[in-house]
């Protein structure tokens, strides 16, 4: 395929199918409940950390990836469980702090390091995982479904009302930092296929295109790893056309996603007292 | 029989505030009874509600609610205590359907087992019906009408088989025959739960006529109390 062996391709195409849902999916909890700030400041937290596993060189980025995205969640959590304006302007600082310390942990990075392990840090670089990397994905899409289903009602409420759900009875601080931290992780392990500059994209764009086709969030739920999918793969297949970077690749596809569905939406064309 | 709220001299305080919202409030709720709770803005009517509910922490005093001591943790307690807030309105973009609104409110009831079954279907329904609104049941809760919203509220309240109502301005921006709609609905919840209510209000109308006691709160006090009968003594001069 691509005159690329079937070796290479395999992991590729599951790389992407498993992180264009994963990402999107926890996509949908984050762009409906506002957390984009937070998404934003995981991601590039996930980048710094990652980077620093790359200039240690003794431990597999992936690892220091999901540490720092996992911080980041338990630094940020509370604050916006208590105020969301703030948030905002605490992800304002921390943006440029992450982004600094990756570049400065990329630089210092043993010369071997360097060039396509930054390079697949900043970008992605799927075409280079390999079928362990993909078993972690593997893990982490499972232990997604078991969350999910173990969580799935208070984070349903959650989703409709935060004040409503803690007062039916939800103990919605716990599904909240349970939300986090699984959007920590999936932002982590997903860093190879799209890079740290633009995974947000594939967490943000394609659930809020999900958003733009369904008044029923189980709907949502449904529609959102599909398009996560279709931007996955689609851009991994205009990057091999088209010889470009496969992160941005995906990041052009999700934004084309999107916009495709703004423009296309049903909800465009009802009334304003829709059925 | 056991009173199903009792506040006795509690003060509490929102974060961030440097006067008391509540300054010792005293009151109680018989079972099956409806107290109204009246009084300008900002006189801690809806601040009673959210201690009752165990939704803000007191600063002293005690709060027994359904018999049980209520804390920032009282999540099991909550799930026996339907609040509808103030205020609450469904924007136009919100991807429930109504259906999907009254089952949040079955979670509590089922734990984070499964999330559908045929018996939870059903008592859904019969909420739905019970309110009149079996036909919205498939419709975006924010396509709805703002009284179409408060009777999504009063299904879910209904389905999730409460002990106590405790309802925040209820009818508030609706219209007059909206307002008797609604306010007949909560009599027929309370009738079928066998619950008690404490409604907020700060205007007259057909919710405060129909309850038991009215107490009036001003600056995080209670400084009246009326009774029914009293009431209706009153204006028969």
């Amino acid at each position: 395929m691509f005159g690329l062996p079937w070796h290479i391709v395999l992991p590729t195409l599951l790389g992407s199918l498993l992180v264009g849902a994963m990402c999107s999916a926890v996509g949908t909890f984050v762009v409906r409940m506002k957390l984009s700030s937070l998404g934003f400041a995981m991601s590039h937290a996930a980048f710094a950390g990652a980077a620093l596993g790359l200039m240690v060189s003794v431990i597999d980025p992936i690892w220091t990836a999901i540490l720092f995205a996992v911080l980041m969640a338990a630094a940020l959590g509370p604050i916006a469980d208590l105020s969301r304006l703030q948030v905002d302007t605490v992800v304002g600082a921390t943006f440029p702090l992450t982004m600094a310390l990756g570049l400065i942990f990329i630089n210092k990075a043993p010369s071997a390091g360097i060039g396509s392990g930054a390079l697949s840090l900043l970008w992605g670089s799927v075409l280079g995982i390999t079928m362990g990397q993909v078993y972690v994905l593997v893990g982490v899409f499972v232990a997604t479904l078991g969350v999910l289903v173990l969580f799935g009602r208070d984070f349903f409420a959650l989703l409709l009302d935060r004040k409503l759900a803690r007062a039916s009875g939800v103990n919605t601080a716990r599904a909240f930092y349970v939300l986090l931290f699984l959007v920590a992780i999936i932002v982590a392990v997903s860093l190879r296929v799209t890079g740290g500059l633009l995974i947000y994209a594939l967490m943000i764009l394609p659930a809020s295109a999900a958003f733009q086709w369904a008044y029923d969030i189980k709907k949502v739920f449904l529609i959102a790893p599909l398009l996560g999918i279709l931007a996955s793969l689609s851009g991994f297949l205009l990057s091999l056309w088209a010889d470009l970077p496969i992160g941005a690749s995906i990041a052009l596809c999700c934004a084309a996603v999107f916009f495709g569905s703004v423009a296309l939406s049903p909800k465009r064309r009802r009334g304003s007292r829709g059925s | 029989m056991d009173d199903v709220v009792s506040l006795i001299d509690v003060r509490a305080t929102y974060e961030g505030e440097r006067h008391a919202t509540l300054a010792g409030v005293t009151l109680s709720v018989a079972a099956t009874e409806q107290l109204a709770i009246t009084g300008p803005n900002g006189a801690g009517k809806t601040t009673i509600l959210e201690v009752i509910n165990g939704l803000l922490p007191i600063a002293s005093g005690t709060v027994r609610t359904l018999g049980q001591e209520v804390t920032l943790a009282s999540h099991r307690l909550r799930t026996q205590i339907a609040y509808v807030p103030q205020n609450l309105f469904f924007p136009p973009d919100t991807p429930f359907l109504v259906r999907d609104v009254v089952f949040t409110a079955r979670f509590g009831k089922t734990g984070t087992r499964r999330l559908s079954s045929a018996e939870e279907r059903r008592r859904i329904n019969r909420s739905l019906k019970a309110i009149g609104i079996s036909d919205l049941g498939g419709r975006p809760v924010g396509r709805l009408s703002g009284g179409q919203q408060r009777k999504t509220l009063l299904a879910r309240a209904l389905a999730q088989e409460a002990k106590l109502l405790l309802l925040d301005e209820p009818t508030a921006n609706l219209d007059p025959e909206a307002k008797e709609d609604v306010s007949a609905l909560v009599a027929l919840v309370r009738r079928e739960l066998g619950a008690a209510a404490v409604v907020v209000s700060h205007e007259t109308g057909p919710l405060l006529d129909a309850s038991d006691r009215t107490v009036a709160v001003d600056s995080g006090r209670v400084v009246a109390e009326t009774r029914l009968g009293d009431r209706v003594s009153t204006s028969s001069r």
